[in-house]
């Protein structure tokens, strides 16, 4: 007797965020899934999951010998960094982490980073993620600026917590880019830091979510159910949790000791089954940091893509 | 160690203390008492002071404001002495001596004083006057045999039992009063016990106090028990809470070393300043008060009878005794009529106590046919789903919040309490307080008021915190704070502005999200839907007000019809009440707690995901709250 599969159809869908320019050929979009990850049979996906090359605006400090080795030199000048991620490894997404305006890190000063991000643009044609220094104090001073000065150029900007959410939201409201908000792996959080974006006028549908992740190894099963109990009630009508996903695989992974301590081999599958679960968990962006771990996710990504 | 004098103003008082001693402690040590609620933790910020002259050692507080702190204002407890020392106590340092008892109104509402009536009058204490006749030599029979004959003839056929120190005291009463006499009886598991042999007729005046003995706030009242009239009410906060706001921590602390001994006095003595406090005011005589009936939480009454409460707080999370036997009034050193007794009402679990069998009583949540609920919102928030055939209770940690106490400007709902505010287009803040006499603080009822009515007017985001971008210079920033004013202190009875803080917000989300979520918890629980409850009845230390609209408003209570809402007051206080006027009414109070299964909110899966939701106003689903427009 044959069986029949049960299939799971949902009226709701992921919204679609564009990042760059959208004159540019190399605007990309994100999300409009109406299944879960690469169930073609239940829904549909027509964006595959995009790999952001995550680098810093200033030399990494604390990235392991092992990672930064690499990239050679280039981690010196970030534009040049970011144009060999396109150039050699095939970027389609650069993200940015404004490290070297920290407090803590040199506080240097707003003009200087801009115009490293300048930069970064002029010579990398991509569309690009911005992160602030992730102080809260000092990225309401940065970010109002380095949006303004990103005008026209549809970024993704991050990130927008909970306690700190207003700054960022209406300098991205007033200069057109798209937002990241960011939740402590819970999904009530999630949802009520949508709505108040959404409160100040921004439009929910240009928000990408991020759940907050791990690695490999330190609760990714957890962080897998909070994502997926996500999805499944935006795919049943919840649109203040429609928003896509972006994920920062590089960041945990390459925290870890695992990655860190044992070979380079083992920090490049550390970071590649991390970005594999939580793209199966519903990621759409994944920042990633090490080229060889980023290539094998791609060729991951569309080996599933090709399926449909 | 060196020693400085510290001199206290207005008072005129001074003191030696050695250096680094606190100006709180050196003031109490001196005969002042000031308020200080949080007993010197450092978190109330009512203890403050001026420092006149001298060197001191402070740290600072954020309870002290800029302005404040320019005119030299600190906190008692948190300013150590470090040279001879002047200091002036602010007017609300000295005022509100919070634990004190205030006179209050009595607070039962709606359904409650319908039902009242419904149980007979007979009281757990009665008189009967006898005039009996002298024995002879014909009649031998002994003086306590010729009592109880005559007695049998009036009660009934209720067994009779007495004393040891009645009958030693038998002869010389029955003698002196010429065999007129009134007995006292008191009403015990199923019997009558004569308390006391009074020469003459004395049925003229038979008086008991009914008790609510709450985490935060003690309640009671004197009754007379002929016409079931209620003589006066008195609330305070509970003493106890120089040793720990929440539950857990005195559970803590009565396990030191004369921890149990402190704790026991501290709500004793809140009861016997009640006793003496009613007693005065109605001129009464303390001889003539036979019985207490107090409803609490178990911890409260496990406290009272200085019995260990460690069982409470340790898995699995079992009382020493759930129903109590009436005890003898004096052993517990309450001061009624020595010979007097107290009854406690029978709870159910470690925190589903004798207040909320209390309430049920009350509200006739076990009598009903349909899905009632009973919310009792206090330190924990207890809920009640049932009817006559079943009934689940739960409680939930809400804190203390809407009972006025852990807020910048809370207090209880006595006078000079802003109960009713509004606050118009222009952001203008227009309130009632009780008694309506210059506001002094906001209590419970007034914060639900101000929350929504912050939301409603943007002053507050739906994530509880007050809007920086509004225009208005009621609107300030202090620290990483902002506060939102509502009195300036002009207008006040005390000496600074009455102000709501971003802080205070978090305080009242964390309990407005903590009940809701609970109530939900539970009727999901037993697989029903909001809308399958018939009647809700929301009971706890509001005052005589509480707008249902503007809880909802919040996300305290669910969006369901309002009509089904009923708020009824304080319905511990009003079973206790009962129990104390009606047999049938404190007998049924058995029945009610052995039918009430308890839910453990903290073994419910969902429960932490629900009041994580509920952290937002009115709620993260907003499709929950459709009448609720922002």
């Amino acid at each position: 007797m044959p069986i029949e599969l049960i299939r799971e159809k949902y009226a709701g869908a992921i919204n679609t965020v564009e990042i760059g320019k959208s004159s540019s050929p190399n605007a990309l979009k994100i999300g409009g899934q109406t299944g879960l990850p690469f169930l073609f049979d239940e829904g549909k996906m027509p964006n595959a999951p995009i790999i952001a090359y995550e680098i810093l605006d200033c030399p990494p400090d604390d990235w392991p010998e092992n990672l930064k080795e690499s990239y050679g030199r280039v981690v010196k000048n970030p534009a040049k960094w970011a144009k060999a991620c396109v150039d050699n490894f095939g970027a389609q997404l650069l993200c940015v982490r404004l490290e070297s305006m920290h407090p803590d890190k040199g506080r240097r000063n707003v003009e200087a980073s801009i115009a490293t991000l300048k930069a970064i643009l002029s010579l990398s044609a991509v569309p690009m993620i911005v992160l602030g220094t992730g102080d809260d104090e000092r990225d309401n001073e940065i970010m109002p600026r380095v949006s303004q000065a990103l005008k026209g150029e549809n970024c993704l900007l991050g990130v927008a917590t909970q306690n700190n959410y207003k700054t960022l939201a209406a300098t991205c409201l007033a200069d057109g880019h798209s937002i990241i908000a960011d939740s402590p792996i819970d999904i009530n959080i999630a949802k009520q830091v949508n709505i108040l974006i959404s409160d100040m006028g921004y439009d929910a549908k240009r928000i990408v979510m991020h759940p907050t992740t791990t690695s490999l190894g330190y609760g990714m099963e957890y962080v897998y159910s909070i994502m997926e109990r996500g999805r499944l009630a935006a795919f049943i009508g919840d649109r203040m949790l429609a928003m896509p996903f972006i994920v920062f695989v590089g960041d945990e992974a390459w925290k870890t000791k695992e990655a860190k301590e044992f070979g380079k081999v083992q920090g490049i599958n550390w970071e590649i089954t991390t970005a594999v679960s939580l793209i199966q968990a519903g990621a759409d962006i994944i920042v990633m940091r090490h080229p060889d771990a980023a290539k094998s996710v791609k060729r991951y990504i569309d080996w599933m893509m090709g399926k449909q | 160690m060196r020693e400085f004098t510290v001199k206290f103003h207005p008072q005129g008082k001074s003191i030696r203390v050695t250096q680094g001693t606190d100006i709180l402690s050196a003031a109490t040590r001196a005969g002042i008492v000031v308020s200080a609620p949080c007993g010197g933790e450092g978190v109330c910020g009512k203890c403050r002071v001026i420092v006149d002259k001298g060197s001191v050692k402070t740290e600072s507080s954020r309870l002290v404001d800029d302005a404040d702190r320019k005119r030299g204002v600190v906190l008692a407890c948190q300013t150590l002495v470090e040279s001879d020392v002047e200091v002036t106590f602010t007017k609300e340092s000295l005022e509100a001596h919070e634990h004190l008892c205030h006179e209050a109104e009595d607070f039962t509402k709606g359904v409650i004083l319908k039902r009242e009536n419904k149980f007979p009058l007979s009281p757990l204490i009665s008189k009967v006057y006898l005039e009996l006749t002298a024995p002879t030599a014909d009649d031998g029979t002994s003086d306590l045999d010729r009592i109880m004959d005559a007695l049998k003839g009036r009660v009934g056929a209720l067994r009779l039992s007495t004393r040891l120190t009645n009958i030693k005291h038998l002869s010389e009463v029955l003698r002196e009063s010429d065999f007129k006499i009134t007995v006292v009886l008191a009403y015990r598991e199923g019997a009558q016990e004569i308390l006391s042999l009074e020469p003459g007729d004395t049925t003229g005046s038979n008086l008991a106090f009914a008790f609510d003995i709450g985490t935060t706030t003690v309640a009671g009242q004197l009754i007379d028990l002929k016409t079931g009239t209620i003589l006066g009410t008195r609330i305070a906060f509970n003493a106890q809470a120089v040793y720990g706001a929440d539950i857990i921590t005195r559970m803590i602390y009565a396990s030191e070393p004369g921890g149990m001994a402190k704790l026991n006095s501290g709500v004793v003595g809140n009861i016997n300043e009640m006793i003496d406090d009613l007693i005065k005011a109605n001129k009464v005589n303390l001889g003539d008060i036979y019985a207490i009936v107090a409803a609490g939480n178990m911890t409260m009454i496990h406290l009272i009878l200085k019995i260990d409460p460690s069982g409470l707080r340790k898995a699995p999370y079992v009382s020493t005794v759930s129903a109590f036997p009436p005890v003898s009034a004096a052993e517990l050193a309450i001061e009624i009529n020595p010979r007097g007794i107290a009854a406690f009402l029978p709870g159910v679990s470690t925190y589903v106590g004798g207040d909320i069998v209390s309430g049920i009583l009350a509200c006739g949540v076990a009598e009903n046919d349909d899905l009632t609920l009973l919310v009792d919102i206090g330190t924990n928030g207890e809920i009640v789903l049932g009817n006559r055939e079943w009934m689940i209770g739960s409680a939930a940690s809400a804190g203390p919040a809407f009972e006025g106490s852990g807020l910048t400007c809370g207090m209880k709902a006595v006078s000079g309490a802003m109960q009713r505010i509004i606050i118009d287009a222009n952001l203008d803040v227009k309130f009632e307080t009780i008694s309506h006499v210059a506001p002094k603080g906001i209590c419970g009822s007034g914060y639900i008021d101000l929350l929504s009515q912050m939301l409603k007017r943007g002053v507050m985001g739906k994530d509880g915190k007050i809007n920086r971008d509004t225009a208005s210079g009621r609107i300030r920033r202090v620290d990483n704070n902002y506060e939102f004013v509502l009195a300036f202190a002009s207008e006040t009875a005390i000496d600074r502005d009455i102000i709501i803080r971003d802080d205070d917000i978090d305080n009242l989300k964390r309990s407005k999200g903590a009940i809701y979520s609970a109530i939900i918890s539970i009727i999901n629980k037993v697989g029903k839907d909001i809308t399958d409850v018939k009647k809700i009845y929301i009971a706890g230390g509001f005052g005589n007000y509480l707008n249902i609209e503007n809880s909802i408003f919040i996300g305290l209570l669910p969006d369901v019809e309002r009509s089904i809402y009923e708020f009824v007051g304080n319905s511990s206080l009003a079973g206790a009440r009962m129990s104390l006027l009606s047999r049938d009414a404190f007998n049924a109070t058995e029945g009610i707690h052995k039918n009430i299964t308890y839910m453990d909110l903290a073994a419910e899966p969902g429960y932490m995901d629900e009041y994580i939701a509920a952290l937002f106003f009115p709620h993260t689903e907003i499709g929950r709250f459709p009448s609720v427009r922002l």
